[in-house]
């Protein structure tokens, strides 16, 4: 029970230990950090309910299962190009990705495909307004295409290995 | 960030006036998968904002130049990466704590690191990811994925 709140809660608990630690060691501090805290969140609010509106707005006309069908059904380059598309569109906490990925590699899809849309997750086409908030549109922008440009050589690479022994 | 917000909010505005007028039931339902995400999300994010916030006060700025900063780049980068990986949370909660430390005077290669190894490297997730795929895939992928961040990192600091 409390391993599971600490899994999956681990950094507002780690949030509020510290929070405490700092209102008993010096409260004023304490109080500056929370208020600056508040002020940035303030500041991205609108951004942020934003990206959920398009987050809801992709998962409803670009469904998980649509997405899946998409990647199932090529298999070479243009495949992998799809999985790169993909997983810059898929959100979702850990335990919804893998085992719909996994699912999706028992229908026959190569460990490339796999790879490749765990690669790109680093880029969330929806919430790239917010990185630019916070890191410049250079920085945004550089860190996207590389990460891109990256998965494809990585998820073959990774495919490799894996076929190696499998042979 | 003002004009960023402005612009994104009026465009997802403009798209559900739209929706909603071509599929009303379905905008009604992007609109309830949106929200029910976010409160989802919103314990999360409340911490995260909360974090940055000590981060500000108590952080020192020459510390975080020390360890993350351009002057030993090869220990900024590690670090960043090392510490993208063993966080684990949705890419959102990433932004504002990079934003922070890149603020504080750390390296931007080592701050792409740290993002791009908070998303696809995962010490915590690893179990979940070797139940579900097998213990080679997984202990393959995060080893090269976190070669990957550091690389990917390098990069971005020659194209800025």
């Amino acid at each position: 029970m409390i391993r599971a709140i600490l899994a999956r809660h681990w950094l507002p608990v780690i949030t509020c230990v510290l929070y405490l630690f700092a209102f008993a060691v010096a409260p004023q501090r304490a109080i500056n950090a929370l208020s600056s805290g508040g002020q940035l969140f303030a500041s991205v609010l609108l951004l942020i309910l934003s990206v959920f509106g398009l987050i809801g707005i992709l998962q409803v006309w670009i469904s998980r299962e649509l997405i899946v069908r998409l990647l199932g059904r090529e298999g070479g380059l243009k495949g992998l190009l799809i999985a790169a598309l993909c997983g810059t569109l898929l959100i979702g906490p850990a335990y919804i990705i893998f085992p719909l990925l996994m699912s999706l590699k028992q229908q026959g899809a190569r460990w490339a495909v796999i790879a490749i849309v765990l690669g790109v997750y680093a880029v969330k086409i929806q919430m790239i307004p917010v990185e630019v908030g916070f890191l410049g549109w250079q920085f945004s922008l550089a860190r996207a295409l590389i990460t891109i440009a990256l998965a494809i050589p990585t998820g073959l690479l990774i495919e490799a290995l894996m076929e190696r022994r499998e042979l | 960030m003002i004009t960023v917000s402005l612009v994104y909010f009026v465009l997802i505005s403009a798209a559900y006036l739209f929706l909603g007028r071509v599929n009303p039931q379905k905008c009604r339902q992007a609109l309830r998968v949106g929200g029910h995400s976010l409160l989802k999300l919103i314990p999360l994010l409340l911490a995260v904002f909360a974090l940055v916030g000590l981060f500000q006060e108590f952080l020192p700025p020459q510390l975080v130049t020390a360890w993350l900063g351009e002057s030993n780049r090869f220990l900024a980068l590690l670090l960043g990466t090392a510490a993208g990986a063993v966080a684990i949370g949705p890419p959102l909660a990433a932004y504002p704590l990079a934003g922070s430390l890149q603020s504080a005077g750390a390296w931007p290669p080592a701050v792409a690191a740290f993002i791009m190894s908070w998303v696809s490297v995962g010490i915590i997730t690893l179990t979940i990811e070797a139940q579900t795929f097998g213990a080679r895939f997984a202990l393959i992928r995060n080893a090269i994925s976190f070669v990957v961040a550091m690389l990917g990192g390098l990069l971005l600091g020659l194209l800025l």
